[in-house]
C-alpha cells in the first residue's frame, strides 16, 4: 500500500492511496464516520432558561457544538465501571448568562480543561433585558452509530483515480474542453492535441465523452487507487481520526483470532 | 438562530456566522466572505446565504 498526501489544512486532509481495494477503503471509510469515538454534550440539567428557546432545543444545540477531545483521559460509558456518571468517562460544563446578551459557546465553563468547545464563537441562544440561563451540561464519549453528535468527520469519503485517454482520432475541435465542468483538459498550442491538466478533479462525469463525436476520448477509473478525503469537525484531527479507525478495526480482527483458536466467548 | 451545523454535511457553520454577517453589512461580496471563511461547499454556502435571522 502506498499512501501520497495531497492536501492539508487545519482540519482537512486529502491523499492518495495505491494498491488497495474497494472493500478495504470503505471499512476505513465507515469506521471514521461511524465507530471512532468523540467527545459531546450527552445531558442537559437546565436550572433556568428565560430564552425563547424551549429546553430541548438548546440542548440539541448544546449536543452539536464540537469539544475538544483527548481520548487517552476517557472512556467509553459503557466500559466505564462507575454507575451514572463519574471523572473518567463525563465533563461538567456549566453555562451562566444574564441578557441582554448573546450566549456563546465559548462561554461555556469546562470542568475539564482538555475538554472544550473547538470554536468560542457558536451563538447558543439570545437573550432579551432581564432573562436568565442557567445549566449544567454533561459530555460524554460516544460513537457516530449512536448518535451524529459522536461523528467526528464531516466529509469522509474516496473516489476512484480517473484515467482519461485521448486516441489519434481526436480532430482537436475543443468540445471537450469547453464542456468538462471542471477545467480537466486544456488546448496545448505547441504540440497541436488536448492535454489533461488537473487528472484528479475529474469528477468522471463522462461529459467529455458524451460531446465527442469521434469517440476518441475516454474516461476510466482504477480500481486499485483510491482519492481519499476525510475532513472533521475539530474533535480530532484527520490523522487521529484515521488512527483510531485502524485500531477499532484492529480490535475487531482480533476478536475472530480469538475465536479461531477456540477462545471464542460464549 | 443560525443552525449550529450545516443541515446536509456536519460542518459547523454557525461558527462564522457572526463574522459573516458583519462583514456583508459592511459591503463586502458574499461570494468573497464565504471563499475565505473557508466555506467551499454549497451545501454549507447556503447555510449562511438562505438564513434569516428571525429575532
Amino acid at each position: 500500500m502506498e499512501i501520497d498526501i495531497k492536501e492539508k489544512h487545519d482540519n482537512e486532509l486529502t491523499f492518495v492511496v495505491k494498491d488497495v481495494d474497494v472493500s478495504f477503503i470503505n471499512a476505513i471509510r465507515r469506521i471514521c464516520t461511524v465507530e471512532v469515538s468523540t467527545m459531546a454534550i450527552d445531558m442537559v440539567s437546565i436550572f433556568k432558561n428565560d430564552s425563547t428557546l424551549f429546553d430541548e432545543v438548546l440542548a440539541h444545540r448544546l449536543g452539536l457544538v464540537p469539544l475538544e477531545t483527548d481520548l487517552e483521559a476517557f472512556v467509553l460509558p459503557s466500559e466505564c465501571d462507575c454507575e451514572d456518571n463519574c471523572p473518567s468517562c463525563s465533563v461538567s460544563l456549566i453555562l451562566k448568562g444574564k441578557g441582554p446578551k448573546v450566549v456563546y459557546s465559548g462561554d461555556l465553563v469546562s470542568a475539564h480543561e482538555a475538554v472544550k468547545p473547538v470554536y468560542d464563537s457558536i451563538p447558543l441562544l439570545k437573550l432579551k433585558e432581564g432573562e436568565e440561563i442557567e445549566l449544567e451540561a454533561i459530555a460524554k464519549l460516544g460513537i457516530g452509530l449512536e448518535h451524529a453528535k459522536w461523528q467526528p468527520t464531516i466529509t469522509c469519503a474516496y473516489k476512484y483515480y480517473p484515467v482519461i485517454t485521448i486516441d489519434d482520432s481526436c480532430e482537436v475541435c475543443m468540445k471537450c474542453v469547453n464542456e468538462c465542468p471542471r477545467n480537466v483538459l486544456e488546448y496545448d498550442e505547441s504540440q497541436n492535441k488536448i492535454v489533461i491538466t488537473d487528472i484528479e478533479n475529474c469528477s468522471a462525469c463522462k461529459t467529455c465523452m458524451n460531446n465527442c463525436e469521434q469517440e476518441a476520448i475516454h474516461v476510466d477509473a482504477l480500481n486499485d487507487k483510491f482519492i481519499f478525503k476525510i475532513e472533521t469537525d475539530g474533535s480530532l484531527s484527520p490523522e487521529e481520526v484515521l488512527e483510531n479507525a485502524c485500531d477499532v478495526l484492529k480490535d475487531k480482527s482480533e476478536e475472530i483470532v480469538v475465536f479461531c483458536k477456540g477462545g471464542a466467548k460464549k | 438562530m443560525i443552525p449550529v451545523r450545516c443541515i446536509s454535511c456536519g460542518k459547523v457553520v454557525s461558527a462564522y456566522f457572526d463574522e459573516y454577517t458583519k462583514r456583508v453589512e459592511d459591503g463586502e461580496n458574499p461570494k468573497e466572505v464565504l471563499d475565505d471563511l473557508g466555506l467551499k461547499k454549497y451545501c454549507c454556502r447556503r447555510m449562511l446565504i438562505a438564513h434569516v435571522e428571525a429575532w
